[in-house]
C-alpha cells in the first residue's frame, strides 16, 4: 500500500500535447477515479504511474520514491487491462502465477496466493480453463486475480469493464468496490464513465484536454462543481445550461434568461463585466406544476418514461430543459407548465470561460 | 437424392479435371516405360522402375543432398526472417524504406538469382571467392561451385538470400497480429525482455512458424531451379537434388517413366512430412 505523487507531469505524443501540467497526490488506501471524455488524457496519466509511458517533464513518485527512471516491472504494481490482456496460451492459474513464477516464489506459496485469489473471486472452478473458454466477466475477475496474487503497492485499472454488457458491469462494479474494501489497497481507476465514477470513488478527479478540472469526492463534484464542464459531465441526465443576463440590483443578482426574469440570487457572487452567464441547474431540482416557484413557466416538448421515472423535456425561451422526476407525467405537446425551484440550487458560470462564479 | 450432388458438381469436375487427372496420369507414367527417344516405349512395366530406384546410388545420393539441401536452406532462412520480423516490428527511422527493400529478393525470378549468385561466386568475375580469401575462408580463390565438396553450398546460400523475405513477412504480420496490451501485462508482471520473448512471441508464433516451415520445406525440396542454373548437380551429382535429377533424368536422360517414379517417390515423402507436420499443429492449437 503507498501513496502515489503527481508533480508538474506534462506528457507530449510528438507536437501534440496531451497532460499539459498535472498534479495530483493519491492517498495511501484510497480508491481514485480518473474520469474524462476520451482523448483528456486519463490513460496517458494512468500509464505513466504504470511506467508504460515517461513523462515528458515532472516527477511521479510511489511511496515516496521518485520512479520516473524505474521499469514497469520495479514499480511494484498491478493494472488491469480494458482488454483483460491474459496470456492466451496460458490456463487460468498459470495466467495468475506467471507473475510470482517470474520472482522465482516457492511453488507453495504460489499455490497459496493463486488458491486465496481463486477463492475471493469465485474462480476455483476455472482454474484449468484457458482465456478463451470464459465469458467476458470471468476473463475480467482473471485480470484482477492476476493482480491480487503480487499484493502490489497500486492497483491500476484502465476502463475495465468497457468491454462488459450492462448488467455484467453493474456486478463487476460492486465486486472491486468491495475487493477494495477487503484489501485496502491504493487503486487508481480510469473511465469515461461518470456512473462509474460516482459509484466507485473516494475521490474523483475528473479531467478534460489534458487538465485536472476538478478533484474531490463523487457528492463534491456533483453538487459543487468547478465549472461548466465538470458540472456537464457528472450526473445523468446532465445538468440544464441556460444562456442568461445577469444584473446587480438592492436585492441581490437579477438573473434573466431570454428577457423574462428567472430567479434572484445572493449578492455575495462576483459577475463578469459583460453580463453574460449561463446558469446551470440539475434536472431533478426542478418540480413541475407546483406553485410557489419564481412564476417561470416552460412549453412541453416530450416526456420520456423508463418506469421508475420520467424526463420532460421542456422549451424555456427557446433553449431547452430537462426536468427529472419520479413522478409520471402526463403532458400535451406545447402545453405550458410552471417551474419550481430552490435558488440554493442554481450554480453561475462564467458565460466566457464556463467557470463557476461564487 | 441428386440435388446435393448436382450442387457440388462443378466443384468437383473443376478439380477432376485440373487437379486429379493430371496427378493420376503423371502417376501412371511410373509404372510405364516411357523413352522419349524410343517409339516403341510405352508398355506397362509394373513396379520396375521403383525397383531400379531402389538401386539406383545416383537417388539415394540425391536424396540425402535433398534433405541437407531442404533442411539447411528452411532453417536458415528461417532464422534470419525471425530476426529480421522482429527487428522491423519495432518502429525506427527509415522503416518504410527498410521494410520494401528486404522482401526485394522475394520479387526476383529465380533464374535471375541463379545466375547472379553463380557470378557473384565466380573468382573470374565476382568477389566473394577473394573477400573469403582475404579472410582466410579459402587457401585459393577458387569457385566453390566446381568444388565436389562444397558445390552444395553456392545454390544454398542463394536460397537462403532468396527464400528469407518470405519467413519475414509472414512472420511480421504474425508478430504484428499479438496484442501490445499482453506485452504490457507482461511488463508489469515482471517478465524480462528474453521472458517476453520466450512465453508470448514464441507460443504466439508457434502456429504460423510450423505451417510456414512445412510449406517453406515442400517449396524449396522442389526446387530444382537454383541448382539446375549454378550447378546443374555437378560436379558429378554433388550437388544433385531428387528435384533436380528427375530434371535430369526427363531432359537429359529422356526417360520419362523412370522420371516419374523418382517424383511419385518424392511425393509420398513429402506428405508424410506434411502429415507429420499438420497433426503437431494440430496438438499445438488444441493445446492453446
Amino acid at each position: 500500500m503507498a501513496s502515489i505523487e503527481i508533480a508538474n507531469v506534462r506528457k507530449d505524443f510528438g507536437a501534440v500535447p496531451v497532460l499539459k501540467g498535472v498534479d495530483l497526490s493519491i492517498a495511501s488506501g484510497e480508491f481514485a477515479v480518473l474520469v474524462g471524455p476520451s482523448g483528456c488524457g486519463k490513460s496517458t496519466l494512468l500509464r505513466l504511474i504504470a511506467g508504460l509511458e515517461d513523462a515528458s517533464s515532472g516527477d511521479v513518485h510511489i511511496d515516496g520514491r521518485r520512479v520516473n527512471d524505474l521499469p514497469p516491472r520495479d514499480r511494484d504494481i498491478a493494472m488491469v487491462f480494458q482488454s483483460y490482456a491474459l496470456y492466451p496460451h496460458m490456463n487460468v492459474r498459470d495466467n495468475m502465477a506467471y507473475s510470482l513464477k517470474l520472482k522465482r516464489t516457492p511453488a507453495a506459496r504460489i499455490a497459496e496466493a493463486v488458491g486465496g485469489a481463486a477463492a475471493k473471486l469465485g474462480l476455483e472452478a476455472l482454474a484449468g480453463r484457458k482465456p478463451r473458454e470464459l465469458s467476458g466477466g470471468q476473463r475480467q475477475r482473471v485480470a484482477m486475480g492476476r493482480a491480487i496474487v503480487r499484493n502490489p503497492k497500486a492497483f491500476l485499472f484502465d476502463e475495465p469493464l468497457s468491454n462488459l454488457d450492462a448488467r455484467m458491469r453493474e456486478q463487476m462494479r460492486f465486486e472491486i468496490r468491495k475487493l477494495h474494501r477487503d484489501l485496502g489497497a491504493t487503486s487508481v481507476y480510469v473511465t469515461h464513465d461518470q456512473i462509474e465514477a460516482m459509484t466507485m470513488a473516494d475521490r474523483i478527479v475528473a479531467m478534460n484536454a489534458g487538465i485536472i478540472q476538478q478533484v474531490g469526492t463523487p457528492l463534491e463534484l456533483y453538487d459543487d462543481p468547478a465549472n461548466m464542464f465538470v458540472a456537464g459531465f457528472i450526473g445523468s441526465p446532465a445538468m440544464n445550461f441556460l444562456d442568461a443576463r445577469a444584473r446587480r440590483g438592492e436585492h441581490g443578482i437579477a438573473i434573466t434568461v431570454g428577457g423574462t426574469a428567472f430567479c434572484t440570487l445572493p449578492q455575495s457572487l462576483s459577475l463578469p463585466e459583460d453580463g453574460h452567464v449561463k446558469i446551470g441547474i440539475r434536472p431533478e431540482r426542478i418540480r413541475i406544476g407546483a406553485s410557489g416557484g419564481e412564476g417561470v413557466d416552460a412549453a412541453v416538448d416530450m416526456v420520456e418514461t423508463t418506469g421508475a421515472a420520467s424526463v420532460a423535456h421542456l422549451d424555456l425561451a427557446g433553449q431547452p430543459l430537462k426536468v427529472f422526476t419520479t413522478e409520471r407525467l402526463q403532458f400535451a405537446q406545447g402545453q405550458r407548465v410552471p417551474l419550481a425551484f430552490d435558488t440554493g440550487h442554481v450554480c453561475l458560470f462564467d458565460g466566457a470561460s464556463g467557470d463557476r462564479l461564487r | 437424392m441428386l440435388e446435393p450432388y448436382l450442387y457440388s458438381a462443378p466443384a468437383l469436375l473443376l478439380i477432376t479435371v485440373t487437379t486429379l487427372v493430371p496427378i493420376v496420369i503423371g502417376i501412371s507414367y511410373a509404372f510405364r516405360s516411357v523413352m522419349l527417344l524410343d517409339p516403341t516405349s510405352g508398355g506397362f512395366v509394373g513396379l520396375d522402375n521403383f525397383r531400379d530406384l531402389m538401386n539406383d546410388a545416383s537417388f539415394w545420393n540425391a536424396l540425402r543432398n535433398t534433405v541437407t539441401w531442404t533442411a539447411s536452406c528452411v532453417a536458415f532462412q528461417f532464422v534470419f526472417g525471425l530476426i529480421l520480423a522482429l527487428m522491423l516490428n519495432r518502429p525506427f527511422p527509415g522503416r518504410s524504406i527498410i521494410q520494401p527493400i528486404v522482401f526485394l529478393p522475394w520479387a526476383i525470378p529465380t533464374f535471375l538469382i541463379g545466375m547472379n549468385w553463380s557470378w557473384l561466386l565466380n573468382p573470374a568475375i565476382g568477389p566473394l571467392p577473394h573477400w573469403a580469401y582475404a579472410l582466410g575462408l579459402m587457401s585459393t580463390p577458387g569457385n566453390i561451385l566446381s568444388d565436389p565438396d562444397y558445390a552444395l553450398l553456392g545454390p544454398v546460400i542463394a536460397g537462403i538470400w532468396w527464400g528469407m523475405p518470405f519467413f519475414a513477412i509472414t512472420l511480421l504480420a504474425a508478430l504484428q497480429s499479438i496484442p501490445r496490451e499482453i506485452y504490457e501485462a507482461a511488463e508489469i508482471d515482471g517478465a524480462s525482455s528474453f521472458e517476453r520473448f520466450r512465453s508470448i512471441t514464441l507460443p504466439f508464433l508457434a502456429p504460423t512458424m510450423v505451417v510456414t516451415v512445412m510449406l517453406r520445406t515442400i517449396w524449396v525440396a522442389n526446387s530444382p531451379e537454383l541448382i539446375v542454373v549454378m550447378t546443374k548437380g555437378g560436379p558429378a551429382d554433388a550437388s544433385q537434388i531428387v528435384a533436380s535429377y528427375v530434371f535430369t533424368q526427363a531432359y537429359q536422360g529422356l526417360n520419362f517413366g523412370y522420371a516419374s517414379a523418382i517424383a511419385t517417390a518424392l511425393v509420398v515423402l513429402l506428405l508424410i512430412y506434411a502429415l507429420l507436420l499438420l497433426s503437431i499443429r494440430q496438438m499445438m492449437l488444441r493445446a492453446r
